[in-house]
């Protein structure tokens, strides 16, 4: 009889919307529109519809499980505790390694940053930013200062130009696509680059198809002729920039011409024209771009090419303008803003740098000191590691990860996996990675607990508890908690509730060193930087100056030459393979695919194929076919379609079935350790009947 | 003893309805005597959330809590007919009170018709509505036309045709609905072409219209509309809850010019708005709804929609699973399906996630519909 409301933040993607629970007699039975949101107006994608569906489903982990003799069996909470506690305490530092979560609250992550640092005393935790922004990170960090989104999803609305590249924004992140469509209503014009004409680029004013892994020469193009025709902001370059003359000498190369990088590209060079002038010339510019830019050997090339366009022209720190890389998941931001990372605590205070390290040794106060000043491995240096090194690293923690679907070359991560000595995995339900686990604990999911998340405008939101967990399940931060006192630590995780870590993450944290729960409560909640309890916040970054870590807090403009992918095709693997997501499905599928809504509408995988490519190899549509790569093979259903590139394929990477990850390229950016998920060289066969 | 088509002014007794209610707070007093007495089991109510933009909902069973829904809210633009059907069993095995605005009870009313509601289970308190702002535009328009911010102010209201808003610091500061909604402010387009200002058709049909002299802000103005309206003052003033009078003469006819301007003003927006659709309808449904991405949510939230939950999303010969954005037909079979039984309450528009003009188009077609065609399930008891 007793039903309510309970306001909570979408737990997919990051843009941040925000929704109703309802909840009957305790449980959550739907979802209804939240209309006070600023992000999404109550507006909702379909995984908003329908995020309650996997909520209660059947097969959610209830119980801590362990691992004998390969099966696992049902343990009490301090059974599962003992063991974690007497096998971790058996290595040292350096053979452990976590991966904390884009997916749980920042009170979690930094829960889980303190224990890897204070407890474990391990250098190695990372997470999957990694495989998605680290690019934008890492590139927005050296050229602006500040590695994340400049402006804000409202602003976008503002804006006279939008140029998407690397992202398919409709489906991938639906309520900021609601922004580009208002701007288009008020006359701005969208320029759209992919290798697909995905359901952005149907509302294009000009789409641009290119071969994936040739951002750089279309950047440098534009810039050429940009500045062969004025059209750069010589105020803003002379005021705001450094090193344009090592930028100019680069783009100014022939090698960029138009005609050049049509070769290159496959982009008529009318087309980069166009897409030069209005961007240069409409008066607001904003960039926006995603994985399609940053999972590339040239992620961070290709992200510094985005910061040289928008400083060469003066699209940034004013409304409707701006770099603006859309943050995948709902918290990805935020556990990178925990310190989740190899080298960084919060707020990207440096571990590495003295004072830091001093700062967070005293204010954590660990009788025995936390871990060496040193940066630590990335987790896909953790997997090179494992195959690699032998004995170096022996045991892992993962919080709501899974990497057995979700890293590059899924066959090595799975070698490297099993060389693990002891693999604990906190999660809701028994992911690919999970199964591999000696000791499985159950976990909340978002309905089920309080906490914050940061979404990719830098919005730092509320999770709201609306139900129980079910069975034995626990908050993942209470589960660190009682490990850590297990293994001597309690004073130091001492937390009655999320908000005290709230607390603790502010005092240590400068640019949420204003906000506390009372103000996030509210329903604009607050966008970091936000210094001071009386600081309204941050809606757009690098307004007047850019950020402080910048010398003389000026953008650094940088030289970047054109390099094509770490593999492309050949004779033997004739075709480039690029994967993304569908709009109806997350990531590795845990949650959607028990969304019987989402998977009635895609159901599994498939590989997209040129119109023209499929009557060549005599391949028809919905035809099962095998993909091949230099690292596996897999079978999926052909989508033949004119809305693909000539020569490019494409697959989604949510389905176990048919995992793209089988097939793509473990090759890193070296800056950002980021694998090319984005290009690689494949062949497809029809498959032979036996 | 209170009688169908009385005219009265109402009030609460009991001290904390007078206080936080409005004008008077006879609607919480009387929702509050219903639980109470155990006319019903529940009352579902609609109370403030973060602030005064913000309107949430929960059903209540202790009296006490009733009060979390006094006091009016003109930034809440959630309807309450369809939560009926989807979480509460279409209050089949419970009664339930609740206060509904006009698009609420029409809602209702095209469930009851379907046999999706029992609505002899329900008291419905009427609420007269003159249309509601969306919360996010609310604070746009009361930051930039009335130069205050919107997190100062505690309290809105519509009277004689201004929003007037109080801040924290007790200023009011009131201006014209129609030069705010010249300007682009103001109503849900739905509502401001809305012509069911007052629900006759719920057991009873409150508002502030046509209290006048000393009553005024300190009644309600209450039109006892059925049997069960009668009953339940009845028994609520003998109880001790509600006070009443027989409502001023020269109340009843203000508050029928009041409503009849309020009329005359929607006759004003459908014209302007269904013009603008001129002769290129069809192709701008085409255009508008190619930017869909298939959320459901015009389905999921249409109170007059009934989709087969367990083949809604199954492939079907016009429109095919997963695409985005899906074919026309995903749209033009809705629209068929509403086609006769559209009530105009936005829903479907405000949650497009895409802002695909769909109540628009929806209304349009009804409102044609029932100009040329007769109505196949009889004539609907309510005029919109």
């Amino acid at each position: 009889m007793a039903m309510k409301y309970v306001q909570t933040t979408c737990p997919y993607c990051g843009t941040g919307c925000s929704m109703n629970l309802v909840v009957n007699d305790g449980k959550v039975v739907g979802v209804a529109p939240y209309q006070r949101s600023p992000v999404n107006e109550g507006k909702l994608c379909p995984k908003g519809v329908y995020a309650h569906e996997f909520i209660n489903s059947e097969d959610r982990l209830t119980t801590p499980l362990i691992k004998k003799d390969g099966k696992f069996v049902e343990a009490s909470w301090d059974e599962a505790y003992d063991l974690i506690a007497q096998k971790l305490k058996s290595y040292k530092p350096s053979e452990l390694a976590v991966l904390a979560s884009a997916r749980v609250s920042n009170e979690e992550n930094y829960a889980i940053m303190k224990f890897a640092r204070g407890v474990l005393k391990t250098t190695h935790i990372d997470h999957c930013a990694r495989l998605c922004h680290s690019s934008s990170v890492a590139g927005l960090a050296t050229t602006f200062g500040s590695g994340a989104m400049t402006n804000s999803i409202a602003d976008i609305a503002e804006s006279k130009c939008i140029f998407i590249i690397g992202s398919n924004t409709f489906e991938q992140h639906p309520l900021i696509g609601r922004s580009v469509a208002r701007a288009r209503k008020n006359g701005a014009k969208l320029i759209y680059a992919d290798p697909r004409l995905t359901a952005t680029g149907k509302q294009a004013d000009l789409y641009m198809q290119f071969r994936s892994g040739t951002d750089v020469a279309i950047f440098n193009a534009m810039m050429q002729e940009i500045i062969k025709n004025g059209w750069e902001d010589k105020e803003f370059i002379e005021k705001r920039c450094v090193e344009y003359d090592a930028l100019k000498g680069e783009v100014m190369k022939p090698e960029y011409s138009l005609e050049n990088v049509e070769k290159i590209s496959g982009i008529p060079a009318a087309q980069l024209k166009q897409a030069a002038e209005w961007y240069a010339t409409s008066g607001a510019s904003s960039l926006l771009f995603s994985m399609g830019i940053t999972q590339h050997t040239t992620g961070v090339d290709n992200v510094k090419s985005t910061a040289n366009l928008a400083m060469l022209t003066g699209n940034i720190g004013r409304p409707g303008t701006g770099v603006n890389p859309l943050r995948g998941q709902n918290n990805v931001q935020g556990a990178c803003d925990m310190g989740c990372l190899p080298v960084v605590f919060t707020g990207y205070q440096k571990v590495i740098d003295e004072a830091a390290h001093k700062k967070f040794s005293d204010a954590w106060g660990f009788p025995d000191g936390i871990c060496a000043p040193q940066n630590g491995y990335e987790v896909t240096i953790m997997l090179k590691t494992l195959n690699e090194k032998p004995g170096e690293l022996k045991g892992m923690y993962i919080m709501g990860e899974n990497p057995m679907l979700s890293d590059a070359n899924l066959s090595h991560v799975k070698e490297a996996m099993e060389k693990l000595e002891f693999l604990v995995v906190q999660d809701i339900f028994m992911t690919e990675t999970a199964e591999m686990a000696d000791v499985v604990l159950p976990a909340t999911c978002y309905a089920e607990k309080d906490g914050c998340q940061t979404s990719t405008e830098r919005r730092v939101q509320r999770f709201r508890k609306a139900q129980d967990p079910p069975g034995q399940a626990k908050v993942d931060w209470q589960i660190i908690a009682e490990v850590a006192a297990k293994m001597g630590y309690a004073e130091q995780f001492a937390w009655q509730s999320a908000e005290d870590i709230f607390n603790e993450i502010t005092s240590l944290t400068p640019s949420y060193g204003g906000m506390s729960y009372e103000r996030i409560n509210k329903p604009e909640a607050l966008q970091w930087p936000c210094p001071a309890a009386d600081h309204p916040g941050t809606p757009i970054l690098h307004t007047a100056a850019f950020a402080p870590a910048m010398p003389d807090s000026k953008g650094l403009m940088t030289a970047i030459p054109f390099k094509y992918p770490a593999e492309v095709p050949d004779a033997e693997y004739p075709f480039i393979l690029t994967t993304g997501r569908s709009l109806f499905h997350w990531h590795t599928g845990g949650m959607t695919r028990r969304s019987e809504s989402l998977d009635s509408e895609v159901p599994t995988g498939w590989i997209e194929i040129n119109v023209d490519d499929a009557k060549e190899l005599g391949i028809a549509d919905n035809e099962m076919i095998v993909a091949k790569t230099r690292r596996g093979q897999v079978n999926v259903p052909a989508r033949v379609t004119k809305d693909i590139m000539k020569g490019v394929m494409f697959m989604p990477f949510h389905f176990v079935e048919c995992a793209a990850n089988i097939l793509t390229n473990d090759a890193l950016d070296p800056v950002s350790k980021i694998p090319e998920f984005k290009a690689c060289a494949v062949t497809v066969e029809k498959i032979q009947e036996a | 003893m209170v009688a169908k088509g009385d005219m009265l002014y109402a009030w609460a007794s009991d001290a904390a309805c007078l206080e936080k209610g409005e004008c008077g707070g006879a609607v919480t007093a009387l929702l509050k005597y219903a639980l109470e007495s155990k006319m019903v089991d529940g009352v579902l109510t609609v109370k403030k959330g973060a602030d005064v933009y913000d309107a949430s909902v929960e059903i209540v069973t202790d009296p006490a809590d009733v009060e979390k829904g006094a006091g009016s809210l003109h930034c809440g633009t959630l309807l309450l007919s369809k939560i009926l059907t989807k979480y509460q069993d279409g209050a089949n095995n419970k009664k339930l009170a609740l206060p509904v605005k006009g698009c609420d009870m029409m809602g209702l009313l095209e469930l009851a018709r379907r046999n999706q509601v029992n609505l002899d289970n329900l008291v419905l308190i009427g609420l007269n509505c003159g249309g509601s702002v969306a919360p996010v535009n609310a604070r746009k328009m009361i930051s930039e036309k009335f130069g205050i911010d919107p997190s100062d102010v505690v309290k809105e209201e519509i009277d004689k045709g201004q929003f007037i808003v109080i801040t924290k610091d007790g200023n009011h500061k009131g201006i014209s609905i129609d030069e705010l909604e010249e300007e682009g402010y103001g109503r849900r387009s739905n509502c401001r072409r809305c012509l069911y200002k007052v629900p006759r058709q719920a057991d009873l049909a409150c508002g502030n219209w046509g209290v006048i002299g000393d009553k005024a802000g300190k009644a309600t103005f209450v039109e006892v509309c059925s049997e069960k309206g009668a009953d339940l003052v009845s028994k609520a003033e003998a109880a001790g809850a509600v006070a009443t009078s027989a409502a001023d003469p020269k109340g009843i006819a203000i508050r029928g010019k009041v409503e009849n301007a309020m009329l005359k003003l929607g006759e004003k927006w459908r014209k302007h708005d269904f013009a603008a659709l001129s002769g290129n309808l069809w192709d701008d449904i085409q255009k508008e709804t190619s930017r869909c991405i298939k959320c459901y949510s015009c389905i999921e939230n249409c109170p007059v929609c009934f989709p087969k939950e367990e083949d809604l999303k199954k492939a079907t010969t016009m429109v095919p699973t997963g695409q985005v954005p899906p074919n026309p037909m995903f749209h033009m079979r809705r629209l068929a399906h509403i086609s006769d039984s559209c009530v105009n309450c936005g829903q479907c528009e405000e949650l497009c996630p895409m802002d695909i003009p769909l109540a628009l188009y929806s209304h349009a077609v009804r409102a044609e519909a029932d100009t040329t065609y007769l109505p196949k399930l009889g004539e609907a008891p309510y005029k919109n």
